[in-house]
């Protein structure tokens, strides 16, 4: 729906399908002339096929949570600039409060399937959100701070050079290994690491999933 | 395109509509116009869409604190992080309406989860459709992602 912040824009685009209901007949099917670039015909980041962590890499979970955690709060002022500026995040919709994102997700490194703190949602699809809102804590964060409004750096930056994304590719490795079938299923059909847009599925599944 | 994402797409079913019926709009300014998005969005605190949900979930005009349980995290969500107006244009309406470029905003809009398939929403869009008549809806505004 057009470009963030720029209510012009996206007018021109309301206005653009507004107009289409003036067609004598229809279906009507029109592309809107002004394109905005995405690389290479996808529209997200997509991580390397080469960039995959295995079970082995896990070392001490309570090291990698501290980097996390440090990592988190040195953020957060900026993320905090950034709710005032924005009066809004879309942090949260897993319901957990922010401190609690790392350790939700670290309960996972063991191989074994945690209790979910949250009543009447059970833990993997409480994971897939934990996951989410992790991932929007660092980029509502830069986005404002940097006024970075490009999501291959932006992925890259997350996906592969911050501890949280390391965090994240450690759980992948586990669910990789994982002989529940929902655990291997979010990785097998991107649910969780951006894999949809690489080339050639995650190294270990077939993506047969898509 | 990546060949995991080719191949995906490759093999889906393209639906090719057959029994529409073609209705002459109103005048753009007498337009109360109603929000549709398959992006998946809720207020915070409402509950989560499942990965495959058939339910929908109704989002008042006046609101902003919202948050996005879609299953895929294939797209790019900075742009709706920035401003939720690339998703749900709420305030772009309300000016258009403050201009006199549509009559209104309705009151109540609504949004799916765009991963499932649409064929078993049938039951929540006629209960979505039953709401707007109620509320004198006569555009609906559909915006996929």
């Amino acid at each position: 729906m057009g470009k963030p912040n720029d209510p012009e824009f996206q007018k021109k685009v309301i206005r653009a399908a507004f107009e289409l209901l003036e067609a004598s007949r229809g279906p009507v099917i029109e592309d809107f002339p002004e394109i905005i670039p995405v690389k290479e015909g996808r529209m997200g980041y997509a991580l390397p096929p080469e960039l995959v962590l295995s079970v082995s890499d896990i070392g001490d979970v309570d090291v990698i949570l501290s980097e996390v955690g440090n990592e988190m709060e040195a953020l957060r002022p900026d993320y905090a600039a950034a709710i005032a500026a924005r009066g809004r995040t879309t942090v949260g919709a897993s319901g957990l409060a922010i401190e609690e994102f790392a350790p939700f997700v670290a309960s996972f490194l063991d191989g074994q399937i945690p209790k979910s703190p949250r009543k009447g949602m059970p833990a993997i699809p409480l994971l897939k959100l934990v996951v989410e809102d992790l991932e929007a804590y660092y980029t509502e964060t830069r986005t404002h701070r940097d006024s970075i409004d490009d999501l291959e750096l932006m992925g890259e930056w997350f996906w592969e050079k911050t501890k949280a994304g390391r965090l994240l590719l450690l759980l992948e490795a586990v669910s990789l290994a994982s002989k529940n079938k929902v655990m291997l299923q979010i990785v097998e059909m991107s649910l969780m690491a951006p894999r949809f847009w690489s080339e050639g599925p995650l190294p270990g599944t077939s993506a047969a999933g898509w | 395109m990546p060949a995991v994402g080719r191949r995906f797409m490759s093999n889906l079913e393209l639906t090719v509509p057959t029994n529409y019926s073609w209705t002459k709009p109103v005048p753009a300014n007498e337009r109360r116009v109603s929000i549709v998005s398959t992006a998946a969005v809720s207020r915070r605190g409402d509950k989560p869409f499942s990965w495959l949900a058939k339910d929908s979930r109704t989002i008042h005009k006046t609101d902003r604190d919202l948050v996005m349980t879609h299953v895929a995290v294939e797209f790019d969500r900075s742009a709706w992080q920035q401003d939720l107006n690339t998703i749900i244009p709420l305030d772009r309406l309300e000016e258009m309406a403050a201009d006199g470029e549509i009559a209104s905003v309705a009151d109540e809009h609504y949004s799916f989860m765009g991963a499932a398939d649409p064929v078993t929403m049938e039951k929540s869009a006629r209960a979505v459709a039953a709401q707007m008549k109620e509320e004198g809806v006569n555009t609906v505004f559909l915006i996929p992602i």
